[in-house]
């Protein structure tokens, strides 16, 4: 019997038979879906906002803890520092990055530079909380 | 001529809005594909609350990863596949993947072979291929499905069923075998009044 069915004839019918078919598909699907879409895409938003809140937290504490260990550890080099900077800015003005350069010459650097690379890891981290607390949201939402 | 160029314009438009996340394109998408989805899993073999289930995590998953469409495969192909996955996943997840076996069983296809022939004369000529579609096993059905019904080629019905083409063009053929000999019947009395 089915030797007697025309190959090319069957495909094509097959293929409609099969075209026709509607799947049924249960009603306001579209409209639960876009809900549960947008669900999806306010817990993510509110994931990130958490995680950025929380590495601010994160990068204050770090920061307080890192400035205390390095006042302790190195409490006239970080007052020497300090001091330097201030005068600096005091002194000198607007040439003030000429006079840092004079102040924190390459060999102190070359000398002490563990404590500078804490003091630019530190000053980064505050630099982005600080960054991130006045226009993170801003720059999230863009 | 201008009509398919206008056609071709707006379809990049929408694909555009589609990748950056627009919910109006993403519902017109969910529109234009919910009957696939549905239909590969129910044809999986998931219950009507697990294809609800794993329908709304294709479509999560795919609203998630449409950023990175790259265009080079059809959409529809794209989302085949995604689905498929997640349907494979939540049979693998629910130990029910044996049901998945490209064997037939016997007993089944006793039953079908008299099934749709003693009730062609009642049904639709449609109704019946779709019946006996259904009873073939869930991976045969899987390849004539997207060969016949959504006209893949053999490369990509392997791509969405992660599955070599020989394999694919093994349960086409035993599929449409067994097919064949189910609806010769029912076929022969159309084909003999010419329709």
């Amino acid at each position: 019997m089915a030797g007697k069915l025309n190959d090319d004839k069957f495909d094509e019918m097959l293929g409609q038979s099969l075209r026709r078919h509607s799947e049924p598909v249960p009603a306001d699907f579209t409209e639960r879906m876009l809900k549960q879409i947008q669900e999806a895409e306010q817990r993510q938003i509110l994931a990130r906002v958490v995680l950025q809140e929380r590495l601010s937290l994160a990068g204050c504490i770090v920061f307080s803890v890192l400035a205390a260990v390095g006042i302790t550890v190195f409490p006239g080099r970080i007052a020497g520092l300090l001091r330097s900077i201030a005068a600096g800015f005091a002194e000198r003005g607007g040439a003030y990055i000429d006079g840092l350069r004079q102040t924190i010459s390459i060999e102190t650097i070359r000398s002490e530079w563990q404590l500078y690379i804490i003091l630019a890891l530190v000053l980064g981290f505050a630099a982005y909380c600080v960054v991130d607390m006045l226009v993170g949201d801003r720059l999230r939402m863009a | 001529m201008v009509e398919k160029i206008c056609e071709k314009r707006q379809k990049k438009k929408w694909l555009r809005l589609l990748r950056s996340g627009d919910h109006e394109a993403f519902a017109e998408f969910i529109e234009k594909y919910k009957e696939t989805v549905f239909l590969c899993c129910r044809r999986l073999g998931l219950r009507e609350d697990e294809a609800e289930d794993v329908a709304s995590e294709t479509f999560l998953a795919a609203f998630k990863a449409i950023g990175r469409y790259s265009g080079q495969a059809e959409l529809s192909t794209w989302l085949w596949t995604i689905a498929y996955r997640q349907g494979i996943n939540y049979l693998r997840k629910n130990r029910k993947q044996g049901q998945l076996k490209a064997e037939p069983d016997e007993q089944v296809s006793d039953s079908k072979e008299q099934g749709p022939a003693a009730a062609a004369q009642s049904r639709e000529r449609e109704k019946i291929v779709w019946e006996s579609v259904e009873r073939l096993p869930r991976l045969w059905a899987m390849a004539v499905i997207l060969y016949y019904r959504e006209e893949k080629s053999i490369a990509d019905i392997a791509k969405i069923m992660q599955i070599k083409e020989n394999t694919v063009k093994t349960y086409l053929f035993r599929g449409r075998d067994r097919l064949k000999q189910v609806l010769a019947a029912a076929f022969e009395e159309d084909i003999d009044n010419g329709r």
